[in-house]
């Protein structure tokens, strides 16, 4: 007798049973490791758990605490499995497809995904370079900086510039494309109380006088810079039915490069092929596949937004819409709480608070169990992505069946 | 007052050889001395043809301007705000671009033609950067 085929031996396999998080702010007053371990607490309660279930950490190889200081101060009592996975925001759904990986594989059972942050009290990326460089020089050791930053492309913002436009000379995209994504995500984060920009409003006038940051990109492009921790808690399908919390079930998760990646953080995208389609494209073939699903099925996406053109290229590589329409497509509404795919009903990177995209993952949790504070009404299949390019990560979750 | 240090390229032996070659007053690209295949940017491998023998190829120093940006936060204080940094690719090897900086907020324009020039920025070491032609 024929086996039933499956797209994907890991769809539906495990499920997201708990989601933490500590307050998103300008300056925690408290250490990596604390925010780490209260956002972990959190997301363990959330599913009944506590650190002695625990037998799988993945991490960003950004975050700064450890799997083991993570693990010691938690009481996890044998830790099996641990992974490390991508720089900054290409991290989070990749964590949780590491996590996948170690459920299904049967080298762990309860796995965590911690994602923690001091970039706003610690100086930000910013900080980090101004500390210094190895070497006497910037670059080196296959990161390729040394192309770059001693040209003044130091920060993310003006690769994304760059990459902003292009896309304008080539598709005719404007600011007030961009503008609509900004503000999209600024009106998710207003009914947010959570969110760093609860109390801020943003209208079309106050975006385009945002001052220049780095053309054509301009202050309301950028996302926030926050001090604060996600973190969420994968176990197998079958674990997840006689936990406390409604599971979210992991219906499929991809990680891609595409051809020609180029070694690096984010500059070194601009080397590759085209740097106006991302390693998302690719990505998408996978997830759609293995999900059995595509993005007409769709419900509500969490789009990871470091600036407002990372959700316009994605729109477009996920096949929301035909590459070069994405800002028409943004600015029409199809975005928004009523719109076709809402987009970061928390707020995002750009407006909730700045934990690397882990919040996306949070907020796509809260959203399929009616928690959110934008609900999408009957919200079944959300869309969470991880920040691209060079290499990215995504995840499609749906509702869990009890 | 002294002026703020620049950042300068780490001397890594798989790329440092683009920064001494542009001491020359040569630009260069990274390539295969075997099947000649471009690898840009440098890598210490062809997977082409599976050799480790790479070498420094001189090119034109002629290319268009593909994107640009201009700065106008400070990230950093060795860079004086506004300045533009511009993405030239080179008209002698398709696809390969290259990184420059100009002082300033100067008009530019998709496909201009851009001409590479030689900065010194500290004792020894160079940059290759790029201007519009006639410009530099």
């Amino acid at each position: 007798m024929a086996a039933t085929v499956r797209a994907w031996p890991g769809r539906d396999r495990c499920a997201i049973v708990g989601v933490g998080a500590t307050e998103f702010s300008k300056d925690a007053g408290r250490s990596e490791l604390r925010l780490a371990a209260e956002a972990s607490t959190a997301a363990l309660a959330d599913a009944g758990l506590t650190g002695a279930d625990v037998d799988g950490i993945v991490r960003c190889d950004m975050d700064n605490v450890s799997h083991t200081a993570l693990a010691e101060t938690l009481g996890v009592r044998n830790l099996t499995y641990w992974g490390v996975t991508g720089p900054g925001g290409s991290a989070p759904c990749a964590q949780i497809a590491h996590a996948v990986g170690a459920v299904v594989s049967g080298q762990a059972e309860v796995v965590l995904c911690p994602r923690t942050l001091t970039w706003h009290s610690g100086g930000g990326l910013g900080g980090v370079l101004r500390g210094g460089s190895r070497n006497g020089g910037v670059g080196g050791h296959g990161t390729y900086e040394e192309f770059f930053v001693p040209y003044g492309l130091v920060l993310p913002v003006s690769t994304y510039a760059m990459i902003a436009r292009r896309h304008m000379l080539d598709f005719g995209t404007t600011r007030e494309h961009l503008g609509a994504i900004a503000l999209t995500c600024r009106e998710r984060a207003n009914a947010n109380p959570a969110a760093q920009m609860h109390d801020r409003k943003l209208d079309m006038d106050t975006y385009l006088a945002g001052r220049p940051i780095s053309t054509p990109l301009g202050l309301y492009d950028c996302c926030l810079v926050t001090d604060g921790a996600c973190a969420v808690v994968v176990t197998s399908a079958e674990r997840a039915r006689d936990l406390r919390s409604d599971p979210v079930s992991i219906r499929a998760v991809a990680l891609g490069s595409g051809p020609g990646v180029q070694g690096g953080a984010f500059s070194s995208t601009l080397m590759r092929e085209s740097f106006t389609t991302w390693p998302c494209r690719w990505i998408a073939e996978d997830l759609w596949r293995r999900a059995g699903l595509g993005p007409d099925d769709v419900d509500v996406a969490q789009v990871y937004d470091c600036f407002t053109i990372t959700v316009l290229v994605q729109l477009e590589d996920y096949g929301f819409c035909t590459k070069g329409e994405g800002g028409p497509f943004a600015a029409s509404g199809a975005i928004g709480l009523t719109g076709d795919v809402p987009v970061n009903t928390a707020g995002g990177n750009l407006s909730e608070g700045y934990i690397h995209g882990m919040n996306h993952v949070v907020e796509g949790v809260r959203q399929l169990r009616g928690q959110s504070t934008s609900p999408v009404p009957g919200a079944e299949v959300c869309l969470v992505t991880s920040g691209p390019p060079p290499a990215t990560s995504a995840m499609v979750l749906t509702k869990a069946a009890r | 007052m002294t002026a703020p240090r620049r950042l300068l390229p780490a001397r890594d032996p798989d790329t440092w050889g683009f920064f001494e070659a542009a001491a020359r007053g040569e630009l260069v690209v990274n390539a295969c001395a075997a099947c000649g295949a471009v690898l840009h940017l440098p890598r210490p491998y062809c997977h082409h043809c599976g050799s480790f023998a790479v070498q420094w190829r001189t090119v034109a120093g002629r290319g268009r301007l593909v994107s640009w940006t201009a700065v106008h936060q400070p990230f950093h204080p060795a860079f004086e705000v506004p300045y533009t940094v511009v993405l030239v690719e080179l008209d002698d090897v398709p696809g390969a671009r290259l990184l420059g900086a100009l002082p300033g907020a100067p008009d530019l324009a998709d496909g201009m033609e851009m001409e590479v020039r030689f900065e010194a920025v500290a004792d020894g070491v160079v940059l290759p950067q790029w201007a519009p032609v006639g410009q530099g």
